[in-house]
């Protein structure tokens, strides 16, 4: 590693930090009640928890600017797990169905919950999408066993996503009761209405399954010559796999959980952040992504509610625009590179 | 330093306890090169992948450095065996220096972060291999030559006693084939290296090796230093060739 690749990766991580306060700044200053950043600073000194702005600021943008922030991150280093896992780039937890699939288990447990009367913790929310995770993990684990490409391996993830959301709008139109226009609202993907105390449940998991990503590094560095050449070097390949896609399914369980499907980041932050850093390496990435993909869903989040305002579009469609041409991007140089 | 690096006996080599290949007695020390010849499927590589243990052996035993092979742990495997391996990876935007480096795993902690002494090791195999002025060089925009040499110096980056590689020169020009087993020769005679290679190249045999392995049929056919293998029309038996047709081809005698 010399000097000027060092440089590069610390202006790298420079300017996305500087993206992520900028982002924060703006989402904490602009909506309905538009507020100076003084005024933001004051609201959020102390001493001022009776004021109207301060309402808006602590309980309303920041905590959902925090949750942008956290489970953009934590969703874009679960796509980057499942790209090192599957070798394929554009693998992600939306595309393979394991979004959907946590999200079919959520709702599930929140409509038998609702109709009991009873509240639902956010451990509890967490376990529930981890298991819906690991279903639909398990079902795409087993077909790419039988499939051979990447192109067929998507289909079947994508298939798996679409009878998970079948199940889970039937689930929701049978469910009968006042909270179903908030579960509808959850289902189509939103950083909205998320408590402090979610926050925290969240915060606590992905940093736990952030730090397992980063031991999971190295290994991934050796994978990327081929299993046979990471075995060669010692690498525990079946302990490997499993490690990872347990850390992988935690993380895009606790964002749906928490946020619903969220599309496209998981492919489209960890391919930006490639080109961004001009590197691949695991111990590199798995940051990168995390901060990269705060920034990406900071940005689309307030696209998401300024654009048509007082409207608001749901976070997956702002993230759809911007993911998917990614997406197709990087079919197209992979179909240049083989032509070479 | 020499000393018997790998000893096999009795080993049968091959898939779900179905042996490919029974009856192997090998014996090969510091410094010595073996060459595995024999048709297609005759079972060379169904060796060296049980010599690097991703295969189970089916009977029989292999010594690694004085210790039964299956008793030694990963990490003190991958620093006494390391691999060139067939097939031709790709890894996206992964630059020479660092695939060398990666070398180094055995030796590095959690999160594999290189300390002085790995860069110092890694610098001097790119230097043994002469990839050093590919360092920040793109992997996937290098050729056939110069990769292998990059994938050589990873593996000797692993501080190896015994470096095994399958089929290594098969896809490169006729200088690169030259070029990489004097590299290998040099490396044997100079860093007490073992070395096992399979090789399809039989005109290139006989001289780099020191043992030859000639595998056929399901057993050893012969084995034994070049000049007792390359004996009459033996090498034209080994391989079902037929004279005429080798005429038709080459259009004059056959050399082995």
């Amino acid at each position: 590693m010399t000097n000027g690749q060092n440089r590069r990766y610390a202006l790298c991580f420079a300017l996305l930090t500087a993206g992520l306060l900028l982002l924060a700044a703006l989402n904490l200053t602009t909506g309905s009640s538009r507020l100076s950043v003084s005024e933001v600073l004051a609201a959020l000194g102390p001493g001022q928890s009776g004021s109207a702005a301060a309402g808006v600021v602590r309980q309303i943008r920041l905590p959902r600017l925090a949750a942008a922030a956290l489970l953009g991150g934590a969703l874009s280093v679960s796509g980057f797990l499942l790209q090192s896992f599957f070798a394929n780039p554009i693998a992600g937890p939306f595309v393979l169905g394991v979004s959907s699939g946590a999200k079919l288990m959520v709702a599930l447990c929140m409509i038998f919950c609702l109709s009991r009367g009873l509240a639902i913790s956010s451990a509890g929310m967490i376990a529930a999408a981890f298991c819906g995770a690991l279903l639909a993990m398990g079902f795409v684990l087993l077909a790419s066993a039988r499939l051979r490409g990447m192109g067929m391996l998507i289909v079947c993830g994508v298939m798996v996503g679409y009878i998970c959301s079948a199940v889970t709008e039937i689930a929701v139109a049978f469910a009968d009761d006042a909270n179903i226009v908030n579960l509808h609202h959850w289902s189509q993907g939103s950083f909205s209405g998320i408590g402090w105390d979610d926050l925290a449940a969240a915060a606590l998991t992905v940093a736990a399954a952030l730090a397992c990503s980063l031991l999971l590094a190295k290994p991934m560095d050796a994978c990327r010559l081929g299993e046979g050449y990471a075995r060669s070097m010692g690498v525990n390949l079946r302990r490997y796999r499993t490690a990872l896609i347990l850390t992988s399914s935690v993380l895009s369980a606790c964002v749906t959980a928490f946020a619903g499907p969220v599309s496209f980041v998981g492919i489209a932050v960890p391919q930006l952040m490639k080109r961004l850093f001009k590197s691949a390496k695991p111990l590199l990435m798995i940051p990168a992504c995390f901060l990269g993909g705060g920034v990406f869903c900071l940005f689309c989040d307030l696209l998401a509610r300024i654009l048509f305002a007082p409207t608001e579009l749901s976070i997956s469609s702002v993230t759809a625009v911007f993911g998917a041409p990614v997406v197709i991007r990087v079919l197209l140089s992979r179909r240049r590179g083989a032509e070479e | 330093m020499s000393g018997t690096i790998l000893e096999t006996r009795a080993l049968a080599v091959g898939y779900g306890g179905r042996a490919v290949v029974k009856g192997i007695d090998l014996r090969l020390e510091a410094g010595q090169i073996l060459c595995l010849i024999g048709p297609n499927g005759a079972g060379k590589s169904t060796l060296l992948k049980t010599l690097m243990r991703r295969l189970p052996a089916v009977e029989g035993s292999i010594r690694l450095n004085g210790r039964e092979l299956g008793a030694i742990p990963e990490r003190e495997l991958a620093r006494t065996c390391a691999a060139v391996l067939t097939g031709r990876p790709a890894p996206e935007l992964m630059r020479c220096g660092e695939i060398v480096a990666l070398g180094r795993y055995p030796y590095t902690g959690r999160l594999g972060l290189l300390t002085a002494e790995d860069r110092a090791v890694a610098e001097s195999c790119m230097d043994m291999t002469g990839t050093g002025a590919l360092r920040d060089e793109d992997f996937t925009r290098l050729s056939d030559g110069q990769r292998q040499r990059v994938l050589l110096a990873r593996a000797l980056c692993q501080q190896p006693k015994l470096l095994l590689l399958d089929e290594p020169i098969s896809f490169l020009d006729i200088r690169h084939k030259l070029d990489f087993l004097l590299l290998l020769r040099e490396l044997a005679d100079r860093q007490k290296l073992a070395v096992v290679l399979s090789l399809h190249e039989l005109e290139l045999a006989k001289k780099i090796p020191d043992r030859i392995l000639c595998l056929k049929n399901g057993q050893v056919d012969r084995e034994g230093r070049p000049d007792e293998i390359f004996t009459g029309d033996y090498i034209r038996r080994l391989f079902d060739v037929d004279e005429r047709s080798y005429e038709r081809v080459c259009g004059d005698a056959a050399p082995f």
